[in-house]
């Protein structure tokens, strides 16, 4: 999948020595990265390594304290973002910075609109910008949409559109994938393949392994604000050498194996019927004590709102749920939450976390008023309770006094996990447990859900990384388009089997 | 009362940070939980107690003992008490994420029915508190319909307590024909005259309100819920919180405490009128604002509140005893909402770049 | 942030309450002397009153000005105590919140100043700390919104509403000189206050004497887009009058802009309150303006007047009486193309 033609050995960025100082740390500590024409290079490292702060340098929103960066072999200056535009390096943030009131063309040229005497010249724009998508093989998206109308996938194809329109060679992508599903994801690679054939190079960011492995020439890898490991072939490097780099500990990244099931555990959650108008239609599964039931399918396949029914977030149109032969009352987060039913939602930032609060309140979000005495507050009981969890799910920083909002990915979701393990539930949803989270983290995480069905906690999952899926379920269910289209054993199905049966079910 | 953490704690490795809790027991946990209350109030207050000493030592330069004497000091508070409490039930409703814009016409309205003829009758046969009791009651049930509106009726807060605003007003202008009703309950206005230890009725209510209401936000699962609510509302839900009930009370909450302001007002004035707390819910906003609590949601802080009252209260003083103008004095409260505001985002932002 | 808009606001409550303080006090200017009512109390000139005499330190407080007349008030109350030696003013620019002003009052007891003179924005809920301040041994003046307790106030200086509706309907009862069937037209102000009622009353009084009636009546709200918005109205009802009365002379000015687009002259106006924009249309005698109603706009300086005497235990000369009077209220002239000089100088600017 890497020929060797497409990238030739003539470096086109080089990035030597790089520091960078902030008051009270130094997140960047010497960084070297050699990038060449039309390759994928990939930047790995867990959160905190500097990848963010290396790719602001790059794009000349921070400058460097120390260090040389040279494009086409001489050295340059980014003062501003601007001069990075200008200089060919363009960078597609996270947060995709796209104007949503505005149309494909705008966004485009937006900063540096085609324009002569003051007036736009629209027309010029509207051409270019259908000429700039068919280049990514986008001919269906109109310049004139509006970009908020697009999906998270067509924003991104705006926001590469933009690094197109700035004649970049050297574009940023800081991990383009987290908001796609699969398929979507196959049609980035497609438009990475088709850029770096024109001798784009492309700096991709990204958690997920088995897409560098897929999408990647090269590696370079940081930690604790240093190159560890520069120039790795990424079709080769093996996996755990890579963790290895990254870490600095050797971590056994394969999900832990559980023991089967006891063949007499009882049931404890059951779903009957359930069905939500618009979103999926009648799902019926059940988990027993300590057993892990994973849920497969594309996004929009209605896998995220069971879970959010189930929990009472959402009001089902028909069906039931139980928790140990008691029916929970429908369209009641409290009634689930006494009945022994956790979320750990989808979006940790958004729907679960006090940002600008310590750790230790989120913590204790569920069961602050259940340690109140007569409605004040016990905060030293809060504090200890949220000190053995952070503990015991090894949180850090370790300190309970911290915002969440510092904490990095794998971090928050451990603090959700922690919630629900104080409360105490017998029920655990988990959706999207491993996103935005790193190596290092995620294994621990699935050390977490291996300890609670231990101790005959049931555990649904949702993960739009199928491997994931079958990898921590006993037993999963496919869903395409709202339906269970499959139940069975996680041990005897394959992803290709699972998206075989997805595009099945959305034939049907 | 969040502290953020600093970068140099950050950087403990993990190993080390286990052994020095292990090690030293619990008093590092009671180290830090007295150090913490403490930091965290200095350090947010700390302007607002600079700004407040600033006005006072402008005022003390160019007014002199007049100034500084015990009479202006009082003299101040009851001028601040009207507004003092309802800025903290406006703190609440700002903490949890909403806006209150009826309370200044709820005052009105409170003060007007607590003195029609018929209450003041009522009053006079049975009890003075009839018409504190009749107050509160409106008060309390004006709130509960912006937060029924607000919570169940999925009206935007700005919207349905806009609408209580103009309806309220109305409605006392209506109930008093747009006269002036006089207090004619002796006992009443009596216990308006009252100043245990030498300090105005009016001065104590403000004190008990503030102190009930630091200790609701800070210090029960009422306030933890409402920092809950405002920070982030989906993440409260789903934890298994009643967002919808709690937001019911914090208007609830917050008509309350203009009722109660609506019986100072009538303990101060002596008559109730419809034009009593004109644009008052203007001045509380500015007040919380200032004060620290943020106008997103999520961070509240009643210490703040009564510094950004006396803040406004003191200037105006000042102004007053320096003949300046009511305009001069707007101009200023503006710069000074403006600035309070600037650097908080600085705050937040800075804040925010520990990651 | 919030005072201009209070201010705006309260534009329509506060002209409203402006109104109700119009007073006809003509008397600083040593010419006029007017005699024939009980209210009018000249301080002639040159009696010796003037002569200066002990230091007087006088607290002034008075509601926003957001009305052409309210401005005056203040303005007239500052002058007069500039032309004194022996007055100190200590001014306080009050809002129209309660609240603030009952500081303000607090502020001049702390203060110890030697009399108050003191226009209320409500004068119920001003009366408690005027009482405290007649206590602390303060001379408080009220001025033209009464207090709620005459023992709060040793003298109280008022306008008369009532008054200005007589004239007002007197003046018309002359001009159409009894024609059967007239047409006459008021435009009021904020019809739910008591001195708009009072002038409708008195308007409608007089008018009576000589068998008229208002035929149309509207009510504005003392703005000047209320009464052009009003008088549009009115005329549109209205396709023929013979007179027109109109409450204020700030709306005036709307209501002159709407008379002007409807193109209609066949009637005469006569104003209320006696701007210094009116009286010049009246001098130069070329709109349907004919006649203006003063409410005085200088009764707060009469109040700095006569706060001065009473501190320094002087009479009003020109009365027999040793001590000055409880309560005076002012008189509402007609003023007219013939005796409009006389009044100039004491018009307010709108």
């Amino acid at each position: 999948m890497v020929t060797d033609d497409r990238s030739t050995d003539r470096p086109i960025l080089q990035m030597r020595g790089i520091v960078k100082q902030f008051p009270g740390a130094r997140a960047l500590d010497g960084v070297d990265l050699e990038v060449r024409a039309g390759e994928v290079h990939c930047l790995l490292g867990q959160n905190g390594a500097g990848k963010s702060t290396l790719i602001k340098v790059l794009a000349g929103a921070h400058q460097p304290d120390e260090g040389q960066i040279l494009l086409d072999g001489s050295p340059v200056t980014i003062a501003h973002p601007v001069a990075g535009l200008k200089l060919g390096v363009a960078t597609m943030y996270q947060e995709l910075d796209v104007v949503d009131g505005l149309s494909v063309a705008e966004n485009l040229y937006l900063g540096h609109e085609l324009a002569s005497g003051g007036f736009t010249q629209r027309r010029a724009a509207t051409q270019r910008t259908r000429e700039i998508l068919r280049r990514l093989g986008h001919p269906d998206i109109s310049p004139h949409r509006e970009v908020g109308s697009l999906s998270a996938a067509g924003k991104q194809i705006v926001s590469m559109g933009r690094a197109l329109s700035h004649d970049a060679r050297v574009i940023v992508m800081d991990e383009p994938s987290a908001v796609l599903d699969s398929e979507e994801v196959a049609n980035l690679f497609r438009v990475v393949r088709e850029l770096t054939s024109q001798g784009v190079a492309v700096v991709y960011i990204s958690h997920r392994l088995e897409e560098i492995r897929q999408i990647g020439d090269r590696i370079t890898v940081l930690k604790d604000g240093r190159t560890v490991a520069g120039g790795l072939p990424a079709a080769s490097t093996p996996t755990a050498e890579l963790i290895r780099l990254m870490t600095g500990r050797t971590v056994e990244y394969a999900i832990p194996r559980r023991p089967p099931v006891a063949a007499d555990a009882p049931t404890v959650l059951k779903v009957e019927g359930l069905s939500l108008r618009g979103e999926f239609t009648d799902v019926s599964f059940d988990v027993r004590a300590g057993e892990v039931v994973g849920l497969a399918g594309l996004v929009g396949s209605g896998r995220s709102e069971i879970l959010e029914t189930v929990f009472g977030a959402r009001r089902a149109t028909t069906g039931t749920v139980g928790v140990d032969g008691r029916a929970v009352r429908a369209g009641s987060v409290g009634a689930a939450v006494r009945a022994g039913i956790g979320l750990c939602p989808e979006e940790r930032k958004s729907q679960g976390l006090l940002l600008d609060e310590p750790v230790y309140r989120n913590i204790t979000l569920s069961t602050f008023a259940r340690t109140a005495n007569a409605s004040f507050l016990d905060e030293p009981t809060e504090r200890r309770t949220a000190r053995e969890q952070i503990e015991a799910l090894d949180l850090r920083p370790s300190d309970p006094d911290r915002t969440a909002r510092t904490l990095s990915g794998g971090n928050q979701q451990k603090v959700l996990l922690a919630r629900w393990l104080v409360h105490g539930c017998r029920v655990l949803l988990l959706d999207e447990p491993t996103r935005g989270v790193d190596v290092g983290a995620r294994a621990e995480i699935y050390g977490i859900v291996a300890q609670l069905t231990a101790q005959g906690v049931a555990v649904v999952v949702v993960s739009s990384e199928i491997e994931e899926v079958l990898g921590l379920s006993d037993r999963v269910l496919v869903l395409s388009e709202g339906r269970v289209v499959h139940t069975g054993p996680a041990s005897a199905i394959d992803e290709h089997r699972v998206l075989d049966l997805v595009m099945e079910g959305s034939a049907a | 009362m969040s502290e953020h953490g600093t970068p140099a704690s950050a950087r403990v490795p993990a190993a080390d940070e286990t052994a020095r809790i292990e090690g030293s027991g619990g008093k590092t946990a009671v180290d830090r939980r007295m150090r913490n209350p403490l930091r965290g109030a200095a350090g947010r207050n700390l302007g607002l107690v600079i700004a407040l000493l600033l006005v006072c030592l402008v005022g003390f330069v160019t007014a002199g003992e007049r100034f500084a004497s015990f009479d202006n000091l009082m003299t101040i508070l009851r001028l601040a008490a009207v507004l003092g409490v309802i800025s903290i039930g406006m703190t609440f409703v700002i903490t949890g994420g909403g806006i209150d814009l009826s309370v200044g016409s709820v005052i009105g309205l409170s003060s007007v029915w607590a003195s029609t003829l018929a209450t003041q009758t009522m009053a006079n046969d049975f009890h003075w508190s009839v018409m504190v009791f009749t107050a509160l009651a409106v008060g309390l049930g004006a709130g509960v319909v912006n937060g029924v509106l607000i919570a169940y009726g999925r009206v935007v807060a700005f919207i349905a307590t806009l609408a209580m605003m103009v309806a309220a007003r109305g409605l006392a202008e209506m109930i008093a024909n747009r006269q002036t009703q006089v207090v004619r309950v002796p006992a009443f206005s009596d216990v308006f005259r009252l100043a245990p230890l030498g300090i105005p009725m009016l001065v104590w209510i403000f004190a008990v309100v503030a102190v009930v209401g630091w200790v609701l936000l800070n210090r029960t699962t009422f306030g933890r819920r409402t920092v809950a609510v405002g920070g982030n509302p989906e993440a409260a839900r789903l934890a298994g919180i009643n967002v919808k009930r709690h937001t019911m009370y914090l208007y609830a909450l917050s008509g309350l405490a203009a009722g109660i302001g609506g019986v100072m007002m009538l303990g101060r004035t002596t008559a109730g009128s419809s034009t009593n707390g004109l644009y008052y819910e203007l001045d509380a906003i500015a007040a919380v604002v200032v004060g620290g609590t943020l106008l997103a949601g999520g961070r509240g802080t009643i210490v703040g509140t009564v510094l950004g009252v006396l803040i406004f209260t003191t200037l105006t003083n000042v102004f007053t005893q320096n003949n300046l103008s009511i305009s001069a004095q707007a101009v200023a409260k503006g710069v000074i909402i403006v600035v309070a505001v600037i650097l908080q985002q600085r705050i937040a932002e800075r804040s925010r770049a520990v990651t | 942030m919030s005072a201009p808009l209070r201010r705006r606001w309260l534009a329509v409550a506060g002209t409203a309450a402006a109104l109700a303080l119009v007073v006809g006090c003509t008397s600083n200017t040593p010419e006029d002397t007017s005699d024939d009512s009980t209210g009018a109390a000249p301080v002639a000139a040159g009696s010796g009153n003037d002569e200066p005499g002990d230091t007087v330190t006088i607290g002034f407080s008075a509601p926003a000005a957001d009305h052409g007349w309210m401005g005056a008030i203040t303005k007239s109350a500052v002058a007069e105590a500039e032309k004194y030696s022996d007055v100190e003013l200590v001014q306080a620019e009050a809002t129209n919140d309660v609240n603030l002003q009952i500081s303000q009052i607090e502020q001049f007891i702390n203060d110890g100043v030697d009399a108050i003179v003191l226009l209320p924005f409500d004068g119920a809920a001003l009366t408690e700390v005027a009482t405290q301040a007649m206590q602390a041994g303060i001379v408080v003046v009220n001025v033209d919104r009464e207090f709620d307790d005459p023992n709060a106030a040793r003298t109280t200086v008022l306008g008369d509403n009532y008054g200005m509706g007589v004239s007002a309907g007197h003046y018309i009862c002359e001009q159409l000189g009894g024609t059967a069937g007239a047409k006459v037209a008021e435009i009021a102000g904020i019809d739910s206050l008591p001195l708009t009622q009072d002038r409708s009353r008195g308007f409608s009084d007089a008018l009576g004497e000589c068998g008229l009636e208002v035929s149309n009546r509207v009510a504005a709200d003392f703005t000047v887009q209320g009464g052009e918005a009003a008088a549009a109205n009115l005329l549109q009802a209205a396709p023929e009058l013979d007179a027109i009365w109109n409450h204020d002379d700030d709306q005036g000015v709307g209501v002159l802009a709407a008379i002007e687009n409807a193109g209609r002259d066949e009637f005469f106006m006569v104003g209320g309150a006696g701007s210094k924009n009116v009286m010049d249309a009246i001098k130069a005698d070329n709109t349907v303006l004919k006649a203006t109603v003063i409410y005085p706009s200088t009764q707060a300086a009469d109040g700095i007047k006569l706060a001065r005497l009473l501190v320094q235990g002087k009479s009003m000369s020109d009365l027999v009486e040793v001590e000055v009077p409880r309560t005076i209220q002012l008189y509402a002239p007609v003023v007219t193309k013939e005796n409009v000089d006389r009044y100039l100088p004491t018009a307010f600017e709108s």
